[in-house]
């Protein structure tokens, strides 16, 4: 093998080489030497779960850059996420990031959604809006008591449908109840039939009512009557009003009566007159009050009207005879 | 002691090769014949058995980790299991190994014949130091090799991963998805990383079988025991340099 061969071939060898190291370094790192530093945003979590360093950031899916850094914040009292995301990409600042589970093993990555179009962009090394996910184990844990509580309500559910050991349940009750009175509600339905049925054929007051346009026609009319009626009520007080107004105005004998002073003077004089009439009876003043009050005037005439009946009996014993001389005697 | 003795004497007899052969790096457009004759030895005829064990290396990489993730579940990461190992770790490490076998042998006897049949004495006499003329373009020639080997080898590991992958039956995961995984968790970083190593032990393969052959004293008996030796060593020092420097480039 001469010399100039074997250079050639192994200038080939290297070449080769080189290219193959080219086609490798454009397929994993898409050409790019040195990584996009990009810029970097913080986030912070509640709790970061499993999500580590190097982790992807995605925005609708699409990777954008990675998990750069993680820490606590706060001293402690929360989660940091830093994010290092490509210099080409501009996020929303109303952008929520949320941390979602790709897979059962714990690879983990940060979702980003797109934001509205006219929020402005995040500047490098601001902090973006987060969301909490709720971890698989929280949600198992949550699913599991609501499981329970479901249990025991469709236990409670069952027991008061079918009963338990002491109370017959609900269908038992229902069957009991329809059992026991079904010549009575077989009775009520037929009457019921009977009912609808006279009343559809228009028998009967409330047949005829629902059926008769006549009824209909009479209801119209004594509406239009205490319509009327209504009207007259109308002017009968339109009328009692203009007298109340006359009244009030002092016009005619009542308004007098009421609104004049002389009158009510008249009144009282009388009234004080009269008091002093029964005043003097009362004292025994004057024949009246004589009459009224002295009793002497009674026993008198009480005297009298004994001594006439005893004389009136001495007549009846002795005839019409002594009786002159009898009543002569007594008047004497 | 007198084999701790001779430790600490060969790794300082290698330093001082390294020191004499970069003393006369200025040399070397001047030997470029004798550089390129190293390269094609070294790289191009030292390339289609690298091509078949790594061929080799990254089906059964598939198959056993198809085998274990067939019940595990996750078998569409086969693509990036088989992918990571083979361009950080076993591409450049099997390429070296080979080296050691194939290369490194191959120096060591020749050196080894020369010293023992003292080449190398008339050499000297001439006033032509072996470190200028045997040992630089031998360390120059890998230096330029071994990226290009290392290549090869993490490429046609993965394809044979992938065909593996895709016609086993308890497998069958198409290449598409394959190579999906791989690009979507892979760097360039991580061949990078393998290639980086690769350059270490080559070079140090290369060195050491250098020197344990300039270093042959006695007769032709000596030659296999300084072949032993510098596969030897070079097999355990491909593998202790792979441990320090793999920790050395993780973050």
């Amino acid at each position: 093998m001469n010399n100039s061969q074997q250079t050639a071939r192994v200038g080939l060898f290297f070449l080769l080489g080189l290219a193959l190291i080219w086609v490798t370094f454009e397929t994993l790192s898409g050409g790019k030497v040195f990584k996009d530093k990009g810029y970097q945003l913080v986030a912070g979590f509640e709790s970061l779960q499993s999500l580590k360093e190097g982790d992807e950031i995605r925005m609708a899916g699409v990777k954008i850059g990675e998990v750069a850094k993680t820490r606590l914040a706060d001293s402690g009292r929360r989660a940091e996420a830093v994010l290092r995301i490509d210099s080409n990409i501009h996020i929303k600042n109303d952008a929520t990031a949320t941390i979602v589970m790709s897979g059962l093993i714990g690879t983990n990555f940060i979702s980003i959604d797109l934001g509205t179009p006219a929020a402005p962009a995040l500047p490098p090394g601001a902090e973006i809006h987060t969301e909490p996910t709720p971890d698989l184990g929280a949600v198992m844990k949550q699913l599991g008591s609501i499981g329970k509580k479901l249990e025991t309500a469709l236990g409670s559910i069952g027991d008061a449908v079918n009963g338990d050991g002491k109370n017959p349940g609900l269908f038992k009750k229902i069957d009991t109840l329809v059992t026991d009175n079904s010549d009575k509600i077989s009775t009520t339905m037929t009457n019921l039939q009977q009912v609808t049925d006279k009343l559809n054929k228009g028998e009967g007051t409330l047949g005829r009512l629902i059926n008769d346009p006549r009824m209909h026609d009479e209801l119209l009319a004594s509406v239009g009557e205490i319509k009327a009626a209504a009207t007259d009520a109308k002017s009968f007080i339109a009328n009692a009003q203009a007298i109340i107004d006359q009244v009030k105005a002092g016009k005619g004998t009542l308004g007098a009566l009421v609104f004049d002073e002389k009158i009510g003077n008249d009144i009282r004089t009388t009234t004080k007159n009269l008091r002093d009439i029964s005043d003097k009876i009362a004292r025994g003043e004057g024949t009246l009050g004589k009459l009224i009050n002295d009793d002497s005037i009674l026993r008198d005439a009480q005297a009298v009207m004994k001594k006439a009946s005893s004389a009136l009996d001495g007549l009846d014993d002795s005839g019409p005879i002594t009786a002159v001389g009898l009543v002569a005697k007594s008047l004497f | 002691m007198k084999q701790l003795n001779d430790i600490l004497e060969g790794i300082g007899s290698t330093l001082l090769l390294l020191a004499r052969a970069a003393r006369y790096v200025g040399t070397l457009p001047r030997q470029f014949g004798r550089f390129v004759e190293q390269c094609y030895v070294i790289g191009y005829t030292t390339m289609p058995i690298v091509a078949v064990l790594s061929f080799f290396i990254g089906s059964v990489l598939a198959l056993e980790s198809g085998y274990a993730a067939e019940n595990l579940g996750p078998k569409q990461f086969i693509g990036l299991l088989v992918g990571l190992s083979m361009a950080r770790e076993l591409g450049p490490m099997m390429t070296a190994v080979l080296l050691a076998g194939r290369v490194g042998s191959a120096i060591t006897a020749e050196l080894a014949s020369m010293k023992v049949y003292q080449e190398v004495d008339a050499l000297e006499t001439m006033n032509i130091p072996p470190a200028r003329i045997l040992v630089l373009p031998r360390l120059a020639a890998i230096l330029v090799m071994m990226p290009v080997l290392g290549i090869v080898a993490d490429l046609v590991g993965w394809f044979g991963g992938a065909i593996i992958a895709k016609y086993t039956h308890f497998i069958s995961i198409e290449p598409e998805a394959y190579f999906a995984t791989m690009r979507q968790f892979m760097d360039f970083g991580d061949v990078g990383n393998g290639l980086f190593k690769g350059e270490i032990f080559g070079f140090v393969v290369v060195l050491v079988c250098c020197n344990i052959g300039l270093s042959t004293r006695g007769g032709p008996r000596e030659i296999g025991a300084s072949v032993t030796k510098a596969v030897v060593t070079s097999l355990i020092l491909i593998l202790v340099l792979d441990f320090i420097v793999s920790k050395a480039l993780m973050k």
